[in-house]
């Protein structure tokens, strides 16, 4: 009998109380991972903001949160105009911005078409979708380790193909050195990211129902039709994901820079440099823990903005998802 | 009551003390003994305060004296918990081989080691700095122990202490500097071992060359004409190798290339106060201008400036450059067979020869660096520590230690050791340690050479020409500048501390 109202009545008509006894059992299942990520996510990025505001640096940190208050001091040294401490941030940030973007159109791009071409029947098929998922596997500190070694001017295998068999390039360049940095550390991560991309793509490729392909071709679509206006609204949902995700990696992208100049030691130059190793350097090398809290709330609220403005382009396909779920 | 109890435990005691004895000394039973009896007699002075009765003291005179035969000086057992960084080929296995040496002086010490990489130690080492959860000793790189000490982490060493170990005069005199953080009046560090830089050279393609080893590391002018002189034997095909190779930015030892050829220039890093930069003077601009003719100069293979200090070492190893400015390290290499990871079978180990770097205008300066010891004050066992502390200052144990890890002893006496002194090759490294210099010893020590790292880094893109042709009376000053103001402001950051 009780089972039957609790149906009739939509959770959403009951109080909060009905409603907490009613999952009781739910509620403390989830209760201990509800604990454990309020320790390891909401404490820690509570402290980080309230240290924003502290002068926490080597001779205060022994203080930790009872470090001096100074206010917006952090900040106002970030914005700054001639301020020493920040200076080379602005050439991180640019490259970081040209980084997110080559590197998710690159795997989205590519992706795409690698998806797109596994998605056919094909003898070796099984092995193929196996093989692409090779990069993957590959932890990306080692990938910058391995990257660094291949860029080498005279003894990376990069140049001995690009220049010595294929004679793509009239001579040798320098990849580690100067602009090609940016293309150096580029480069890799989608080499790193392609798999989960492809994966995740081939799954969406693989709801598109065949009779809805058929019918279109019996209607006339042409190829391009077919993938423009049946393939790309399934995948929709699937590129807002990867694409986020693409974004925040890209974001707070760190160990291939990190590991390709110098193992940690070396200054990856004003072309390799990205956001996160400069922050690291400026603010947690130098001691200066209340700026590099300052700054990585700065960058937090920079990708909060971004997931808004993410969440405003495809919250039509997402929410058309969950319709079609239920 | 409380007595009754004491005495029932007391001869329950004897009972397994005999037991013990006249069974088979394992030891794992000796050291089960050791620790009670111990337990025992901390009980008995209790007592004996508080006036007890007389046949509990005859127990115990009478047990200790039972312990007293099998084993010597029972005491209870300690663990040291050490952390180290990863010196040489084998971290683990040589500070195991001292912590063994120590055990047989100690025997109720068991040294527990961590090998921490470069990388992660620095915020395991503040982490635990600022937790308050340390380990007993633990190895701080030279330029880092101010910087540590600065967070009230470490335990000075009392001036009854450092007597027992020699005194300072024991001590290299550029890393004892660095144990002594300027104005702290502590002693925070002991100097456990020292890394210095010399010239390394083949003996056969300067012969090849027709340059002479002898005069060629005189003066710089000296030793650019020798470069000079090698590029041309390369160029008519005399030899096939380039004069000399250095990292560039991709590297750790950034600074430590530089300040050499800053400080023989007449120039220093900091003013003597450590207030403010001076690595923008005119002498210290002098002395990396220097540094960098070496590569516009055409003396290094063309793609040196992107490789780091392991993969020049490589150059030279393969016979690629006939140069090299390096550490201690290389002599070990090449005298360790290459099946156990050293290159004694190549040609440079056959040819290797050694000379201080080449004096400059002002003098003859090389870097110190290497690693200190310390002891935390978290530290649950400070006597036992500094005890250790102590052994691996001994003699004996940095003769050992050093040449298993490839670097020179911090104590005089052991770098006046034939082994070290009358070698022809560690000999060099020897008298340059005399004319070493380390960096000052000041907290903020850790953020500077952090950016400095970054200027030079920097510097040597445009030394490559990534910012148009270099210009070095320009692009210098302007990378020397930039870190000033940024060196000026980290040092403002402590109010001048």
């Amino acid at each position: 009998m009780t089972v039957k109202s609790d149906v009739q009545i939509s959770p959403k008509h009951r109080s909060l109380w009905q409603r907490m006894r009613r999952y009781r059992l739910a509620y403390l299942l989830i209760l201990p991972t509800f604990i454990a990520m309020m320790s390891v996510h909401f404490i820690p990025t509570v402290l980080a903001i309230y240290m924003s505001f502290l002068d926490l640096n080597q001779y205060t940190l022994g203080k930790f949160l009872h470090a001096p208050f100074v206010g917006l001091k952090n900040y106002r040294m970030i914005f700054g105009a001639n301020n020493v401490l920040t200076a080379g941030l602005q050439y991180a940030a640019r490259n970081t911005i040209l980084y997110a973007i080559a590197v998710n159109i690159g795997t989205i791009g590519v992706g795409l078409i690698l998806a797109l071409l596994l998605n056919r029947e094909f003898r070796w098929r099984g092995l193929a979708r196996t093989l692409m998922l090779l990069p993957w596997v590959v932890p990306t500190y080692v990938v910058g380790m391995l990257w660094g070694m291949m860029w080498l001017r005279d003894r990376g295998i990069i140049n001995i193909i690009l220049v010595d068999w294929l004679h793509l390039l009239p001579q040798k360049p320098f990849w580690l050195i100067g602009r090609n940095t940016l293309l150096a550390i580029i480069i890799p991560t989608i080499w790193r990211q392609l798999p989960f991309n492809t994966i995740m793509l081939l799954s969406g490729l693989q709801q598109v129902p065949q009779d809805l392909m058929d019918a279109a071709a019996i209607d006339g679509a042409s190829a391009f039709q077919r993938f423009r206006y049946v393939m790309i609204p399934y995948l929709k949902p699937i590129i807002a994901i990867i694409l986020l995700w693409g974004m925040i990696f890209t974001f707070f992208g760190y160990n291939i820079v990190i590991m390709m100049f110098g193992n940690g030691g070396g200054f990856p130059g004003e072309w390799g440099d990205l956001l996160m190793p400069a922050i690291e350097r400026q603010s947690f090398r130098y001691w200066l823990f209340g700026l590099g809290a300052a700054v990585s709330v700065l960058m937090m609220l920079a990708m909060m903005f971004f997931v808004w403005l993410w969440y405003m382009v495809f919250r039509t396909s997402l929410l058309q998802e969950s319709a079609k779920e239920e | 009551m409380v007595r009754k109890v004491w005495v029932v435990l007391s001869l329950l005691l004897i009972a397994t003390l005999v037991l013990g004895a006249c069974a088979q000394p394992t030891p794992k039973v000796v050291k089960e003994t050791v620790v009670v009896t111990k337990e025992v007699e901390k009980v008995v002075t209790k007592e004996v305060q508080k006036v007890i009765t007389k046949e509990v003291e005859k127990v115990v005179t009478k047990e200790v004296k039972v312990v007293a035969t099998p084993t010597p000086v029972p005491e209870e057992p300690i663990t040291l918990k050490v952390w180290i960084m990863p010196n040489g080929p084998d971290p683990l296995g040589a500070m195991q081989e001292e912590a063994k040496e120590f055990q047989k002086l100690h025997p109720n010490v068991t040294v527990e080691v961590e090998v921490l990489d470069w990388g992660a130690a620095w915020p395991k080492i503040t982490t635990a700095a600022t937790s308050g959860e340390g380990p007993d000793i633990s190895q701080l790189g030279t330029t880092w122990t101010a910087s540590i000490a600065a967070m009230g982490a470490l335990r000075p060493f009392t001036k009854d202490e450092i007597a027992a170990m020699g005194g300072p005069d024991n001590f290299v005199e550029a890393s004892w500097k660095t144990c002594n953080p300027v104005g702290s009046g502590f002693t925070v560090a002991v100097p456990w071992f020292v890394d210095t830089r010399a010239v390394l050279y083949r003996k056969d393609l300067y012969k090849k060359a027709g340059v002479d080893p002898n005069t060629a590391f005189d003066t710089w002018e000296t030793f650019d004409a020798a470069l000079a002189k090698l590029k041309e034997a390369k160029e008519k095909g005399l030899i096939n190798a380039y004069p000399i190779g250095f990292p560039g930015k991709n590297d750790w030892n950034v600074l430590h290339n530089f300040a050499p050829w800053v400080w023989e220039a007449g120039g220093d890093l900091l003013n003597p106060g450590n207030t403010a930069a001076v690595f923008n003077s005119p002498e210290a601009i002098k002395g990396v201008k220097f540094y960098a003719s070496l590569y516009t100069k055409g003396y290094t293979p063309p793609d040196v400036l992107e490789l780091n200090s392991a993969q020049v070492e490589g150059l030279f190893i393969n016979g690629e450059i006939a140069t090299i400015i390096s550490g201690p390290w290389m002599v070990k290499g090449a005298r360790t067979p290459n099946d156990k990871g050293g290159w004694a079978d190549s040609e440079a180990a056959k040819n290797l020869g050694a000379h201080e770097i080449p004096a400059g205008p002002a003098g003859r300066y090389t870097f110190v660096g290497g690693s200190n010891l310390t002891v935390w004050n978290s530290s649950k066992h400070p006597e036992m520590a500094v005890e250790f502390v102590k052994f691996l200052v001994s003699k004996d144990s940095q003769i050992r230690y050093s040449s298993n890890i490839g670097m020179l002893p911090a104590v005089k006496a052991a770098l006046a050791d034939p082994t070290f002194s009358e070698d022809p090759l560690y000999s060099v490294f020897v008298s340059a340690v005399e004319h070493g210099k380390s960096y000052p010893a000041i907290p903020a020590w850790g953020a500077i050479e952090n950016v400095m790292v970054k200027a030079l880094g920097a510097l040597w893109d445009d030394v490559a020409g990534v910012n148009g042709p270099f210009d070095p009376d320009t692009m210098i000053p302007a990378r020397l500048n930039q870190a000033k103001q940024e060196v000026d402001a980290l040092l403002a950051v402590g109010g001048g501390q």
